[in-house]
């Protein structure tokens, strides 16, 4: 699904943030990248969907080479995509169901798929019954779950995530970090940036390890640290 | 591009207009006081145009004659007169018929009992006022001619004056035009500050730049749209008020019939939603790099 050869990003500032990496993630992966603030998790996650471009190096989406992608051709990429992040990034005067059938309206969807795919990807996010509520009116995980379905309404092959838990208490968290491992049962690949270490350590996926900008560790069913 | 699409563009537009008003506002009045002030210039410039019209037709070129010139000479250079490219017509005055036209003029007895002391002279109407000189300057080389004369130097300036108007006029409407390109682009900057939260969740959701752009594009031809209505009409109302008085005080002066000016009044819209365009673009452009 994603493939990254001597990526290297170097920010404008000259701040290194990634250094030669390498690495390779499958279709219906879970993958959690960790490692402490300021690793270069964040930009790991941005150069997926092309918010920033390495400075060196290849990505490639789907066997297609991104790094050389016109800029016309980036929402498209982004289609396939589904991001979300720490601060759940709602719009505030939208209610829940507006904010998920949004997602839909701005890749001009069919009224009649919206109608059919806001409710059921409501559902699957357990807030059918929160549909008309404002963002406002919401707990925190409830939030991010709007976020997820968000993200998921239309069919993303992948799923990114930076710190989703951030803001929330662990129990919370568990209940999100439920949530993305039932979508990855369904079969949507995907990666998840974060600090929440008993979360990993008990969900025991493939876990990708940065230390100033290098990669450390890419362990199957690991631990947060060695 | 779907319908659900299109409405949901002006709905955006229009919310925005609204939530901006004052800027909103400011910048219909910018679109209106350039298009008016531009729309000035080009009704006078084309009513003097077509006044002028009215007065070139009557700009004659007098040619006088030597009295050596015999009978035979005058049918000749009658005939030569007439094949110079441009001249219209020919009319041949005599001595006497000058005397008599005189003294029409300044009364029969006070020029009783002295000899005449008028020329011949022929009256020549060109087809193109704007060949007057020339024209002259070939008749003067005719051997047989004393003196030609014409309205020299006024139907030039008059001409001259025409030019510069449009030409100040065009400056003096760039320049607006420019100020209201000004304010509408910040009227829309405002509306792209309002809303940047949801244009960059629009940006990772994948919509595409033009998906962005529409409705501000919209907003800032919607803006300019209604400037340039409104100058249509303060113009409409304030050009027949003129046209009715000038009918009445001068009637003489025959103004261009106000139906001509809604000739205009399309090209003035079209010029309205440019510079609503241009004005949005320039705000949106940052944006979208995202
Ligand atoms: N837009 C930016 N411009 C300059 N430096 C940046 C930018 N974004 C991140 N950095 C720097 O790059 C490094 C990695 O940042 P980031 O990817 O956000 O790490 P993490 O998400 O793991 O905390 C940090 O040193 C950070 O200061
Ligand atoms: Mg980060």
């Amino acid at each position: 699904m994603i493939e990254m050869y001597g990526v290297t990003k170097i920010y404008p500032g000259g701040q290194v943030a990634l250094k030669d990496i390498n690495l390779k993630i499958s279709k219906g992966e879970f993958v959690f990248v960790v490692g402490p603030s300021g690793a270069g998790k964040s930009t790991l996650i941005k150069l997926i969907f092309r918010e920033e471009v390495p400075t060196r190096g290849q990505i490639f989406f789907a066997g297609k080479n991104i790094t050389r992608l016109k800029h016309r051709e980036v929402p498209y990429l982004r289609r396939r995509i589904g991001i979300v992040f720490q601060d759940f990034r709602l719009l505030p005067e939208k209610t829940v169901y507006e904010n998920v059938a949004f997602a839909m309206e701005v890749v001009e969807a069919s009224t009649r798929d919206i109608r059919k795919k806001v409710p059921q990807t409501l559902e699957r996010v357990g807030l059918f019954h929160k549909a008309n509520a404002k963002p406002s009116e919401l707990s925190g995980g409830e939030q991010q779950r709007v976020a997820l379905a968000r993200a998921l309404v239309n069919n993303p092959d992948i799923l990114v995530a930076d710190e989703p838990t951030g803001n929330l208490d662990p129990d919370t968290s568990w209940d999100i970090m439920n949530y993305l491992d039932d979508i990855n049962k369904r079969g949507t690949t995907i990666i998840v940036a974060t600090h929440a270490r008993e979360l990993v350590d008990t969900m025991k996926k493939r876990v990708i390890q940065l230390e100033k900008g290098s990669l450390v560790r890419d362990e199957e069913r690991g631990a947060y640290s060695k | 591009m779907k319908l659900r699409t299109i409405k949901y563009f002006f709905k955006e537009s229009f919310t925005s207009l609204i939530r901006n008003r004052w800027m909103s506002l400011a910048s219909i009045g910018a679109v209106a006081s350039a298009l008016i002030i531009f729309g000035s210039f080009l009704l006078l410039s084309v009513n003097f145009d077509y006044i002028l019209k009215d007065v070139e037709s009557q700009v004659e070129i007098t040619a006088y004659l030597e009295d050596s010139v015999d009978e035979a000479g005058i049918s000749e250079l009658n005939k030569s007169i007439g094949a110079i490219e441009g001249v219209k017509e020919v009319k041949f005055i005599s001595k006497e018929d000058a005397i008599e036209e005189f003294k029409e003029q300044v009364g029969r007895e006070l020029l009783e009992g002295i000899e005449n002391p008028l020329p011949n002279s022929f009256r020549i109407k060109v087809n193109d006022p704007h060949e007057v000189g020339t024209v002259a300057e070939k008749i003067q080389r005719f051997v047989g001619i004393e003196e030609v004369k014409y309205g020299k130097g006024i139907v030039e300036k008059l001409f001259n004056i025409i030019y510069w108007m449009r030409i100040i006029g065009m400056v003096i409407m760039a320049v607006f035009a420019a100020v209201s390109i000004f304010i509408i682009s910040n009227t829309i900057r405002l509306t792209v500050f309002a809303r940047r939260r949801e244009i960059s969740i629009m940006k990772y959701i994948g919509a595409t730049d033009w998906f962005v752009r529409w409705p501000f594009l919209i907003e800032g031809m919607v803006l300019g749209l209604i400037g340039s209505s409104l100058a249509i009409g303060i113009l409409a109302v304030a050009y027949n008020y003129l046209f009715i008085t000038v009918k009445i005080n001068l009637p003489m002066i025959a103004l261009l019939p106000i139906e001509e000016f809604y000739n205009y009044a399309l090209g003035f819209l079209g010029i309205g939603m440019l510079i609503g365009a241009f004005g949005s673009s320039f705000s949106i452009k940052r944006f979208l790099k995202v």
